[in-house]
């Protein structure tokens, strides 16, 4: 190593202490807020009763999953994946090849989906050293399509079309999970444990880079950032958290099958996270819950669903570009 | 050993010739200066220095190793920062984040700190957050250190990329035009601020067209025209030689 000459004095180790504010002050000030929102969660089964809306509940907690995994790709790294679905789809069908073929148990099985969609999630961010932008875009949709039909064809280890059913009660440590509640226990657990190490990474060094590289990609590597490398790393860890929430999908479900990893999947997670707000880790939350509820709500005129959904993004574009909780960044 | 040297420098784009054996060296602790009429190939040195390109032919020197063709990232690690002529501060984030993603490579946190051992990842990052405040305090800009990036004024602006530069400790600092766009109460602030970075140690090498501030900054210059290295010497020899000011003005025979 080379990186010391002799003599060299540090510009500014002699410089007294300058206080000043912590930018993240204003936690502190939400502890209370954030206690009672904790509590609201815990009881809520209580609260609803209605094991329908418990239901709904359950599949917003796992698009909420998905679509902060993919905040991090698009909102803090800027990269535009339309894939995200196959990395949902691979947390799936390991989970559901692992218990049902392999006899593993859910929690070992759930780890090793979630590495899976990690591993996968690397090799597709290899080629962002060559590929930008909306080629890259493309690549990512082919990547979904080609999970997809293999997913569809391969009828020797993934049954093809017809998917793998009956995938067993989950246990986790003697608990049973095989209602509503615990299955909603269960995804608030794993959502708690996603906002809890997302945010633990955007705070740090890493977190920074990624929104250098999404601010500036030639400034980010000229202030010592591993593009390419860090490019890698945001793909690996967003598809981790997909391969968690497949995970869940699998043993709620009981059941796994191609059609639940299509393209529309992957877009109504992009719509999610940019009607909700990029580049804020809680953000997405606010737009799984207008399209879920939308969805919902219009279940009675199906046809025309999509046609609403298309109206409350084109609203919340125009009026709100940054999405409802998102930063300024996407202001336009 | 001289901090830098460039030896034989060479960079074709296709047919054209930006650079042609450019040969020069910078030693620790000086103010150097290269000016040069447009596309005489001034900021493609600097690229080829900072890793953005690397050079057709010739190798850079750096601290006694051979660092030619190496990545840009790397070789911010090895010591030497830049600044860019058209301004490239990261916008939508705050002023204090911007210079904390300067610090990047002197924060010493690996992907297992950041999830397992965060009380020593908490710590460094206050620390980060303290040297961060204090370069801020040397460019007057504590007070703004929340603001977003944007919303400052462009000469501060340039003074937040300088300072993103430097929270490194870079022991080379490379400035492309940094007095583009400024007025001149903005340039003497600059000039001032550059002069107070030499005193802590840093050794400079500035691109200028203003030939105002370069002759107040630099100790010594160098000319570049056409792709090659025309003249060198004092600010004042360089003034008052002929040759440079007819590459700049024209001959006198043209007249």
């Amino acid at each position: 190593m080379k990186n010391t000459i002799s003599g060299q004095k540090k510009p500014f180790n002699d410089l007294k202490n300058t206080k000043f504010k912590y930018v993240l002050n204003l936690a502190k000030n939400q502890k209370g807020l954030f206690v009672l929102f904790t509590l609201v969660c815990i009881l809520l089964p209580n609260i609803i009763t209605n094991m329908y809306y418990l239901g709904i509940i359950n599949y917003m907690i796992l698009y909420s999953i998905l679509c902060m995994g993919l905040n991090l790709i698009l909102g803090y790294a800027g990269l535009l994946s339309l894939g995200h679905a196959a990395f949902y789809g691979l947390g799936g069908y390991a989970t559901a090849i692992l218990i049902t073929r392999y006899g593993f148990s859910f929690l070992p099985a759930m780890i090793i989906s979630g590495i899976v969609a990690l591993l996968f999630g690397m090799l597709l961010g290899l080629p962002t050293r060559k590929v930008r932008g909306d080629y890259f875009c493309l690549l990512t949709i082919a990547f979904g399509e080609i999970f997809r039909l293999v997913a569809q064809a391969w009828i020797g280890f993934t049954n093809g079309a017809m998917g793998i059913v009956g995938i067993p009660i989950p246990n986790i440590l003697g608990w049973s999970i095989r209602t509503e509640v615990d299955f909603y226990y269960l995804g608030l657990m794993l959502l708690a444990f996603t906002y809890f190490t997302l945010s633990l990474l955007v705070n740090s060094r890493f977190g920074r880079a990624f929104i250098a590289i999404r601010e500036d990609e030639l400034a980010a590597s000229v202030m010592g950032i591993n593009t390419a490398v860090y490019k890698i790393i945001v793909f690996g860890i967003g598809c981790f958290y997909a391969g968690l929430a497949g995970s869940y999908l699998a043993v709620y479900q009981t059941t796994i099958t191609p059609s639940n990893f299509r393209l529309e999947e992957s877009c109504l997670m992009i719509i999610m996270v940019i009607v909700g707000g990029m580049g804020s880790l809680l953000a997405p939350i606010a737009g799984v819950l207008v399209m879920t509820l939308a969805t919902e709500y219009f279940r009675g005129i199906a046809e025309y669903r999509m046609l609403i959904i298309g109206v409350i993004m084109v609203v919340v574009l125009l009026f709100r570009p940054q999405g409802i909780f998102g930063t300024s960044a996407f202001k336009g | 050993m001289s901090l830098l040297t460039a030896n034989k420098i060479g960079k074709n784009f296709g047919g054209v010739v930006a650079l042609n054996d450019v040969s020069l060296t910078v030693e620790k602790g000086e103010i150097v200066g290269m000016i040069g009429p447009n596309g005489s190939g001034k900021t493609t040195f600097i690229n080829n220095l900072s890793g953005i390109y690397s050079p057709t032919i010739g190798n850079f020197i750096f601290n006694e190793e051979d660092i030619t063709g190496f990545e840009a990232h790397i070789i911010t690690g090895k010591g030497i920062s830049r600044t860019f002529q058209n301004l490239r501060v990261f916008p939508n984030i705050s002023v204090l984040e911007n210079i904390l993603i300067g610090l990047h490579c002197k924060i010493d946190i690996s992907l297992w700190d950041v999830y397992f051992r965060f009380l020593k990842t908490r710590k460094i990052e206050a620390q980060a957050r303290e040297k961060a405040m204090k370069v801020l305090a040397i460019a007057n800009l504590s007070d703004s250190h929340d603001t977003l990036a944007k919303n400052l004024p462009y000469g501060k602006q340039r003074l937040l990329e300088i300072c993103r530069a430097i929270v490194s400790d870079p022991y080379l600092l490379l400035l492309d035009e940094p007095c583009a766009g400024m007025n001149p109460v903005e340039m003497d602030d600059l000039a001032d601020f550059i002069k107070i970075l030499q005193k802590r140690g840093v050794t400079v090498f500035v691109i200028e067209h203003n030939m105002r501030f370069i002759m107040s900054v630099a100790e010594r210059l160098i000319v570049l025209a056409n792709g090659s290295r025309f003249a060198e010497g004092t600010p004042t020899q360089i003034q008052n030689d002929k040759k440079v000011q007819a590459i700049y003005l024209g001959d006198e025979g043209d007249l």
